[in-house]
């Protein structure tokens, strides 16, 4: 059994000055996660700084810009108009994030900062160019997500900082969106998950943006298959090619929840048939 | 470390002191003596432990206690009528079956308490996502389900 | 049989508002004034010689009342052939052995207190398939016998063997053949509530303990045995059943925790608790075992089975439980599951340093009838017959004898098969493309107890007050299944009082008579018909001595009447003479004579009889036993001969799927589950057992599997042991029940916890194969192995 104490700020200042006085110590958001791993003892941290209190860590802000605070709950996400209107994707892998009772109290900045590659919530908001905020003793600085993913656990932010903000310029204009997960059963840890994002003229592929995750060592885009798909002609063939390039651009590892090759055949049936369903391609 | 917590518990307002690094359902469980709460994974895996907070379903082994503090608490003690008299939902759980072994019964019937209030007319697709989250080895869920059904035409009827 | 009351009628169980409420109290709820927490110290190698433990510094942690370890312990021998110790010497067999314990004054201490103990390991090469275990070579699990003679190879001292017919004549006879091996996983019971028990010794050296256990009277001839083990022969323990949070077959042995706790209790003088928590419960808790089963089947033209060969391998783990024992159940289906002539089967276990085994729901029916009716599908196939007809060209009758010298009474199977053809449109549905396609698999298992042990019996005491309250005391177990539900239906119905006047006490050994357990799909055939028994003695008493105090109670009841209405007209009746004949009826509630049903001041209250017939000179109470032992016998287990049971269970389930042939996807579209249940008891009850059997068969079907490695559980845990969810659950189910009235069954009824698992795995692969012709042998159907095998085709 760790002990641990526990510490509750109410504002981003009293955080930061609690962590440089307790460097050691580990922050806590939704503790979902942080709470398994603790009982697991995995991590033994001697304190915990809580997030929760921190009101302006909180809330969704519309804009040109959306802003929607690290705390914001993923059952906030799977239900706030503004996202389900602009960012459906972020709103459909919230959806297939765990349980009720898991969406009631995870965040959105702990499923980013745990780095899981299959965190749900990564590959909508990669294909979305989302930026996130992160603030520490000496200021805060915005980084892409892309930046921001280093490895499995791991983040580009240093233990001062805390993620402060999620960041979405404007969606693509007329985007068709598709998020697919599969699990071993249908509440699971992702053993392999896709986001699409289109914009068709016509037959048309004005612009492609794809993203997996559990494949690789942090969730990914896929610059190479966008590049196959953007403007060109949609057809069965294409988008069959596209997720034949995608499985080049993964890395995916075999555990017990999956092998390999099973993860790489599951992103690439995933990708063409999402492609095929947003392109209304009739197999 | 311990932390005084202010909280309303199944409607009562409560003043505590525990340990800080105690979780909700520990707090429940040892030092309040509410062992309704049922403990089956402490991973968030099962939902055996679930509670409402703010009327919302959480998993008590994942809620560190300290954040309590403040909150509304109710656990399957909180759920009954006066007189000693099950609630309605409670009642339907009985009357349709949803009930075998009884360990999944408080977290599950929480779990759909915390449904009825915000959809008091749910669809099964609705009554089916709400309770992924609580795992049940006896009944294949199907009473259950039924249960939720039940009770949410009652209560519907009684207004 | 004169109308039903109780019987049959939907009605919610006795136990379901406590737990509603959360109200009932599992192990986990309980506490002893001044208990101790206690907690085991596991291997953390398969296989290794104990070269130290060093207990130092966990003894000097403040809160610390006791650290024991094999060598300041009495030897305490557990299992089945006692190949098992509480606490392991000299060398560790398997990852969860238990090497040492420590009791502490809270939880969090015996934890810490675990980390601190010190084991120094001298680690062997260990067998970890049954082939490793075969080898020539092969490292031995156990080096003696538990008579300590010495072992030359990893084989268990049982064996299980039938031979019946002549299988070279049969297999001569065979126009079409089908052969092929199957196997299936180590799965895990995953009860909602985990293992654990209080152990706490009294002054005299006599010992309670609340255990969650199906077996509370072997386990307490298991406690006695410790209890001499450790000096202290001719003490008794008391064993005491609180709520379970299902079992499906984990409380089918003792457990080593439990003598732990009993060896912590008597050192420390203290209650201990011992519970499980979830990663415990998966890695050291007794899971099903695995199973290899080979089965060849042969029919003629005209489809009818020529002969059966089985030969089962199964890894038993490094330590023999009750669960060895699983081809007991595997021979019945082997020998008795539609018509077949000419029989081998064979069964050997081998030890390995896997985690051993223990009982799960379908005992060893499951694993065979994966491979026997999986098989049956390939049969058809090369014989060019429907896969139903061919089942119902040798479907099982009523009144045959099996080849094992099962005496079969009724035999709902045809109508079984019938019922899911029906319903799941067999014709129509079958290989209707699109990736779709149904199957069927039936079974067949006890349904009218299960001798494996000397008695078969269950004890029945009904203990009546001033009050007309019905006090139940028999010895088996609720563990979520229903049994106070159908209990306490059958007694309201055989004695003739409603069923809010019955209650049924808490199962412990120092009040409850004595039954062999809860299990083989038992218990309410049992309680139920012990209840009967019992019944009728209670009444035969009652009604004896109302000749006597009949007419005076009802001359009170008249009195009264007269008080209220003076103008009541009581109907010309003598009373005094009819009661003196005897002939009296109770219903309800109240005790009548027959002539005179309907007239109200000539039905007297049983309340009020039972007071006359206690406060009078010479009173008594009224009180009747009853002990119920079915018409079956032990069987011969190398002949593999004898009727183990006194009646049989039957039943066919019907699946249509979808498969996704990209993503090895199977989703079930319709599930037909018809089961010959001799007596529908409780409508309720009986579809929430069915409804909950599916759900495991089709968690054993496509997604539940124990990993291991090297004898290390890799997913101990719900994250990565995955048991169907209310999502999973989602497709239309219907239940069929077949009522064919067994006459040895109370009301008619057989058993039926168990059989709702046992078809579901291979009715789902045969409708795989219907939908996408690929045959899967290893269970979980995963869709990995679905790709695999379309690749392979």
């Amino acid at each position: 059994m760790t002990h641990y104490d526990y510490h509750r700020p109410e504002t981003v200042e009293e955080v930061l000055g609690l962590k440089r006085v307790l460097p050691a110590a580990t922050f806590i958001a939704g503790g979902t996660d942080l709470m398994v791993r603790i009982k697991n003892r995995v991590l033994n941290p001697p304190a915990l700084i809580s997030l929760r209190a921190v009101t302006e860590l909180g809330g969704i802000e519309d804009g040109e810009h959306t802003r929607i605070g690290a705390l914001t709950t993923i059952d906030e996400l799977c239900r706030h108009p503004l996202i389900a209107e602009r960012y459906p994707l972020l709103a459909q892998a919230a959806r297939r994030l765990g349980s009720r009772q898991i969406r009631n109290v995870a965040t959105l900045g702990g499923n980013l900062c745990n780095c899981s590659p299959c965190a749900d919530t990564a590959t909508p908001l990669l294909v979305y160019d989302a930026q996130v905020q992160l603030q520490g003793p000496d200021g805060s600085r915005q980084v892409t997500l892309a930046e921001f993913f280093v490895g499995p656990g791991q983040t580009c932010s240093s233990p001062e900082e805390i993620l402060s903000q999620i960041i979405l310029p404007p969606p693509p204009a007329d985007a068709r969106t598709l998020f697919m997960k599969k699990g071993r059963v249908k509440m699971d840890l992702a053993i392999a998950s896709t986001s699409v994002v289109l914009v068709l003229d016509g037959e048309l592929c004005q612009e492609a943006r794809l993203a997996v995750g559990s494949v690789a060592p942090v969730a990914l885009r896929l610059p190479l298959a966008e590049s196959v798909l953007a403007g060109q002609k949609l057809s069965s063939e294409l988008s069959a090619e596209v997720a034949r390039v995608a499985t080049t651009e993964i890395a995916p590892i075999g555990d017990i929840r999956a092998s390999a090759d099973y993860r790489r055949q599951i992103i690439e049936v995933y990708l063409r048939r999402s492609i095929d369903q947003l392109a209304g391609i009739v197999q | 470390m311990k932390i005084d917590l202010s909280f309303t518990l199944n409607g009562s307002p409560i003043n505590t002191s525990v340990a800080v690094d105690r979780r909700l359902v520990d707090l429940l469980r040892d030092e309040l003596d509410l062992t309704g709460t049922k403990i089956g994974c402490e991973e968030g895996e099962c939902g055996a432990c679930t509670v409402l907070v703010d009327g919302q379903a959480v998993n008590s082994c994942l809620f560190p206690a300290p954040e309590v503090d403040g909150k509304h608490v109710i656990t399957i003690e909180g759920l009954g009528e006066s007189d000693n008299r099950l609630s309605e939902l409670q009642q339907a759980f009985v009357d349709q079956g949803g009930i075998q072994c009884g360990f999944c019964s408080p977290g599950m019937i929480l779990s759909a308490r915390a449904l009825l209030n915000e959809n008091p007319n749910p669809s099964q697709d609705e009554i089916r996502e709400a309770l992924g989250g609580n795992l049940c080895r006896c009944t294949g869920y199907v009473q259950i389900v039924d249960s939720i059904q039940t009770a949410a035409a009652r209560e519907n009827s009684d207004d | 049989m004169t109308e039903l009351k109780y019987i049959g009628k939907e009605t919610p169980r006795p136990d379901g508002p406590d737990k509603a409420a959360g109200r009932a109290h599992y192990i986990h709820d309980l506490s002893r004034p001044g208990m101790l927490y206690g907690k085991v110290k596991f291997s953390e190698h398969a296989h290794a010689r104990i070269l130290r433990i060093d207990t130092s510094k966990a003894e000097r942690l403040p809160g610390v009342q006791a650290v024991i370890t094999a060598e300041n312990t009495p030897e305490v021998r557990i299992g089945f052939i006692r190949d098992n110790f509480a606490l392991k010497k000299g060398k560790v067999r398997q990852f969860r052995d238990e090497i040492a314990a420590v009791a502490a004054i809270d939880a969090d201490i015996a934890a810490e207190a675990i980390d601190l103990i010190e084991v120094e390991y001298e680690a062997l090469p260990g067998v970890f398939t049954t082939e490793e275990a075969l080898a020539d070579d092969a490292p031995l699990v156990h080096e003696i016998d538990p008579r300590g003679r010495p072992r030359n190879d990893n084989r268990l001292p049982l064996r299980f063997h039938h031979e019946s017919g002549d299988l070279e004549a049969g297999r001569a006879a065979a126009k079409h053949i089908a052969s092929g091996d199957f196997s299936t996983p180590v799965i895990q019971q995953s009860c909602m509530g985990t293992a654990g028990c209080i152990a706490e010794f009294d002054l005299n050296q006599q010992l309670t303990i609340w255990a969650k256990t199906q077996i509370p009277f072997l386990a307490q001839r298991d406690f006695n045995q410790a209890l001499a083990d450790m000096g202290l022969a001719g003490k008794n323990a008391r064993v005491i059943v609180s709520a379970l949070g299902g079992a499906f077959g984990s409380g089918l042995d003792t457990h080593a925790y439990e003598f732990i706790s009993i060896l912590l209790a008597h050192r420390t003088g203290k209650p201990v608790k011992i519970v499980y928590n979830r990663d415990e419960e998966f890695a050291y808790l007794s899971p099903r075992q695995s199973s290899q089963v080979s089965i060849t089947q042969g029919c003629d033209d005209e489809g009818q089975l020529t002969f059966r060969e089985i030969q089962v391998w199964q890894d038993n783990g490094a330590y023999t439980s009750w669960g060895a024992t699983f081809p007991t159940v595997m021979m019945l289906p082997a020998t008795s599951l539609y018509r077949v002539p000419n029989i081998f089967f064979d069964a050997k276990l081998v030890y390995t340093n896997n985690t051993y085994c223990q009982a799960m729901r379908g005992y060893g029916n499951p694993e065979l009838a994966w491979a026997l009716e999986s098989n049956l599908d390939d049969l058809a196939e090369a014989a060019g017959i429907d896969p139903f007809e061919l089942r119902l060209r040798n479907c099982n009758q009523p009144g045959e004898t099996t080849p094992m010298g099962l005496k079969v009474t009724t035999c709902g199977l045809k109508e079984c098969l019938q019922t899911v053809a029906d319903k799941i449109a067999w014709p129509q549905k079958r290989s209707q493309g699109k990736r779709r396609g149904v199957g069927m698999a039936s079974l067949f298992h006890v349904g009218g107890g299960g001798r494996i042990y000397r008695s078969d019996g269950t004890g029945m005491i009904l203990k009546l007050d001033d009050f007309g309250n019905v006090n139940v005391y028999f010895g088996g177990v609720e563990m979520g299944q229903g049994m106070y539900s159908a209990l306490s239906l059958a007694v309201a119905e055989a004695l003739g009082v409603k069923p809010e006047k019955i209650f049924i006490n808490p199962t412990d050994t120092g009040t409850c008579p004595w039954d062999v357990g809860t299990h083989a799909s038992r218990g309410a055939f049992m309680a139920c018909n012990a209840a009967i028994a019992a019944s009728k003695k209670v009444r035969a008493r009652i009604f004896e001595r109302a000749r006597a105090l009949f007419a005076n109670e009802a001359k009170k009841n008249l009195k009264k009447l007269h008080k209220k209405n003076p103008d009541f007209k009581a109907a010309d009746f003598d009373v005094e003479a009819e009661a003196r004949n005897g002939e009296f009826e109770l219903q309800d509630g109240f005790v009548f004579l027959p002539a005179a049903p309907d007239e109200s001041w000539l039905r007297v209250d049983l309340s009020q009889l039972l007071r006359a017939i206690h406060f009078r000179e010479q009173g008594e109470m009224i009180t009747a036993e009853a002990f119920y032992d079915p018409p079956n016998e032990l069987p011969d287990w190398e002949k593999g001969y004898g009727n183990m049971s006194a009646t049989y269970t039957w039943g066919t389930q019907g699946v249509e799927v979808e498969v996704d042939t990209e993503t090895g996807e199977v989703k079930i579209l319709h599930l037909v589950a018809a089961h010959d249940v001799g007596k529908v008891l409780n409508p309720q009850t009986l579809k929430g057992q069915t409804y909950g059997a599916l759900a495991q068969g089709i968690g054993y079907a496509l997604y539940e599997e124990v990993l291991s490695e090297q004898g290390r559980i890799l997913n101990p845990n719900f994250r990565d042991y995955k048991i169907p969810t209310v999502a999973e659950m989602n497709f239309p189910i219907d239940l069929e029940f077949i009522e064919t009235n067994d006459p040895e069954g109370p009301f008619g009824a057989k058993g039926i916890g168990e059989p709702g698992l046992v078809p579901t795995a291979p009715a789902i692969a045969n409708a795989i194969y219907n939908a996408i012709g690929v045959r899967i042998h290893d269970l979980p159907i995963t869709p990995e192995k679905i790709l695999a095998a379309l690749k392979n085709k």
